[in-house]
């Protein structure tokens, strides 16, 4: 089965937030302007991603999963709260956000005037509850594991969004066709970075597995 | 308005209101449908293991009927539970072994792993579903193997998978890819377990114990071997010693 | 903006106003909430393989934001504004909640398809984005038809994607063979004459690229719509 590092390798580029799962492109799109931005939202992401996942892996496996509660009491074996897990991994993301700002802002000025504003954007990020999500849906069996997935994919997240916005920032001495100026061709980057990034899937993970790069990386070719 | 929107109890008040109403309203919903989806979870597995033996579209068989016609096929008293080591286990329902929730658990023990077998009649003769779980490129790929009355030739398969790359990894569940098993045995002479190998030459045809990959998918189809392979096995040792 | 232009209107509108179809049929085109107001990306494009799956999408997208809207709305004074952002997000979550439970106990094949992106319709920016900027300053009529529009425009965009895909992709349409069947061995129509099906179509970054090029055609027949850098 996958080591805990694999679980990190892989959440950063063959299943990246942005370019396998689209999660997260609102903001992609509308805070990769200048890199400087890119990198202060791309930190707090990292941020936020590593603190929700593991409080909502365990608020997931003590308390919503079916037969979760059964550490309080055997009886409670047969309750299962999971169709409760959207509004609580929700309600948990826009908590620990606001809790996080207001630490923040107590404790580290200088912090969070390089975060402050981001900050706020973030509850609505999708890849902070899709993080939530595929942590839910993959069942990783350790926190551990769990905290790994979500800071690899805060840092794949990262990545992401600085590349594209160093890319924007060139653009703009480029001749690009009006109507695709802007948004357009921001799309059509994105979807060929998104295609570079497919080759990742080829890296080899686990012990077990024959060494299959050049198969996979041929696919994207056909 | 004579109340302060801004007062903390009225803050207070209101999102106590809105979560006990937001609560009830889903707390309800979902103990309704809990049945429901129950069912659609059982009738779906059901549909796995006909879909093993027959083309069930071509015998109209759907959600809507599956369960009568699961029950014209399969008779669950006869089904057994195998542990790893091919011995019958006691005391298991064959169909309330979640196989795929035993594969994700790392931390169980491969002793306590169970390995259910179902045993259906078809067109007079009797057949063996067995279900299979695994892993491919992007998560979990599992499946039904049908074999014959001899307890040895694969009659029939069906594949699914959660989100391998379609028209790449996802054609694990065509027709085309399943047909390249029938036929194919999972023991050799002496009744031991033949191992399967996916080939990328196009020569799985002809040879025995070796089937063709899908071009362009080759984890999963890699995944596929192993999920056989690792199953089968298991039940190889099993039939080798009912035969004797 | 369509949203400052019914702020203004009078008690005694018909149902059907110019104003209100203006909010209806705005969101379809030239206010289109995927392509000119970018929202709503996150979860529009990794879904549109298959038109079903799009259809379904777009459905359920449009339920959660005409009733939030409408929710929303009735309650928009009685909101205490420190927690609406979490009222908000309680709304969106109950409602995709109905209906993932829905989609689980009636179409469980789709359900299972869609896996997290029924979820993630919560933080759907479209759907906050509408409830603050519209159902919060509205009456509940014009915020079902803003609704309407919003979320008609967003199933149109999904729907668009997918038909490109799935059909240059897998050949097929909503399920049903459109070019012959492409089995190897067994092709008929127009792969016998040799024609394959593209798969890059099929994979995700090309959605990225499909409506990139959407942009481009609507951008070059409304010349206002083009971004000065």
């Amino acid at each position: 089965m996958e080591s805990t590092l694999d679980i990190f390798i892989k959440a950063i580029f063959s299943e990246n937030m942005i370019f396998a799962y689209f999660l997260g492109m609102c903001s992609y799109l509308a805070v990769s302007k200048t890199v400087k931005t890119a990198v202060g939202l791309g930190a707090a992401v990292i941020f936020v991603l590593t603190v929700t996942v593991p409080v909502n892996y365990l608020l997931e496996n003590y308390l919503l999963k079916a037969g979760a509660l059964s550490w309080i009491d055997e009886s409670y074996a047969d309750i299962d709260l999971s169709f409760l897990s959207f509004i609580m991994f929700i309600a948990v993301v826009a908590s620990i956000v606001q809790l996080v700002e207001m630490i923040v802002e107590k404790f580290a000025p200088a912090l969070y005037g390089a975060l402050g504003i981001f900050l706020p954007l973030i509850a609505v990020n999708c890849s902070i509850l899709g993080g939530a999500l595929f942590m839910q849906d993959r069942q990783y069996s350790t926190i551990l594991d769990a905290t790994s997935f979500a800071f690899g994919s805060g840092i794949g997240w990262f990545i992401a969004i600085v590349a594209i916005a160093a890319i924007r920032e060139k653009i703009r001495y480029s001749h690009v066709p009006g109507p695709l100026r802007g948004l357009g061709i921001t799309f059509i980057i994105t979807g060929l970075m998104g295609i570079a990034f497919m080759s990742f899937s080829g890296i080899k993970y686990g012990k077990d597995k024959p060494a299959e790069k050049t198969a996979v990386v041929k696919q994207t070719n056909k | 308005m004579a109340i302060n929107r801004d007062s903390n109890s009225y803050t207070f008040g209101f999102a106590i209101v809105l979560v006990v109403a937001v609560g009830t309203i889903l707390s309800v919903l979902a103990i309704g449908l809990k049945p429901q989806q129950e069912k659609n979870d059982i009738v779906k597995k059901q549909l796995d293991i006909l879909s093993a033996m027959m083309d069930t579209k071509a015998k109209g068989i759907s959600r809507k009927n599956a369960e009568e016609e699961f029950k014209k096929y399969v008779n669950l008293d006869d089904a057994i539970v195998l542990d790893v080591n091919g011995n019958i286990k006691e005391g298991v329902k064959a169909f309330d072994v979640d196989i795929k929730k035993e594969y994700k658990d790392k931390n169980m023990k491969d002793a306590d792993r169970n390995f259910p077998l179902f045993v259906a009649e078809l067109d007079g003769k009797k057949a063996y579903v067995i279900p299979v779980v695994g892993k491919g490129l992007w998560g979990p790929i599992w499946g039904n193997i049908c074999l014959d009355e001899d307890m040895n030739t694969i009659k029939g398969a069906s594949f699914g998978h959660k989100g391998e790359t379609p028209g790449l990894g996802a054609e694990i569940a065509q027709p085309f890819f399943i047909n390249r098993w029938i036929g194919e045995k999972i023991s050799d002479e002496n009744g031991d377990f033949a191992k399967f190998e996916i080939v990328k030459d196009g020569s799985g045809s002809a040879k025995e114990s070796k089937v063709d990959g899908i071009t362009g998918g080759t984890i999963t189809s890699k995944g596929v071997e192993e999920m056989a392979n690792r199953c089968l096995k298991v039940y190889s040792v099993y039939f080798k010693n009912s035969k004797k | 903006m369509s949203d400052a232009a019914v702020k203004t209107k009078a008690p005694s509108e018909p149902l059907f106003s110019k104003k209100n179809k203006k909010l209806v049929t705005d969101p379809l085109t030239d206010n289109n909430p995927v392509t000119i107001q970018v929202l709503g990306i996150c979860s529009a494009l990794a879904i549109t393989v298959q038109v079903e799956q799009g259809v379904v999408m777009g459905g359920a997208v449009l339920f959660v934001l005409i009733l939030g809207n409408l929710i929303i709305s009735l309650m928009r004074n009685l909101i205490p504004s420190r927690i609406r952002i979490i009222v908000q997000l309680v709304v969106v979550a109950a409602l995709v909640i109905i209906v993932n439970e829905l989609l689980k106990a009636f179409l469980p094949d789709v359900s299972e398809k869609l896996s997290v992106f029924v979820g993630l319709i919560i933080t759907n920016c479209i759907i906050m984005g509408r409830f603050e900027a519209f159902a919060m300053a509205n009456k509940p009529w014009p915020s079902i038809m803003d609704a309407i529009g919003n979320g008609l425009g967003y199933a149109g965009l999904l729907i668009l994607v997918a038909i490109f895909r799935e059909l240059f992709g897998s050949g097929t349409l909503y399920g049903f063979q459109i070019f012959g069947n492409s089995l190897p061995g067994e092709e008929t129509g127009l792969y016998t004459l040799g024609y394959v099906n593209n798969n890059m179509m099929i994979l995700p970054p090309m959605a990225l690229i499909i409506v990139g090029i959407i942009i481009w055609v609507q951008r070059s027949r409304n010349k206002s719509l083009i971004e000065q850098h």
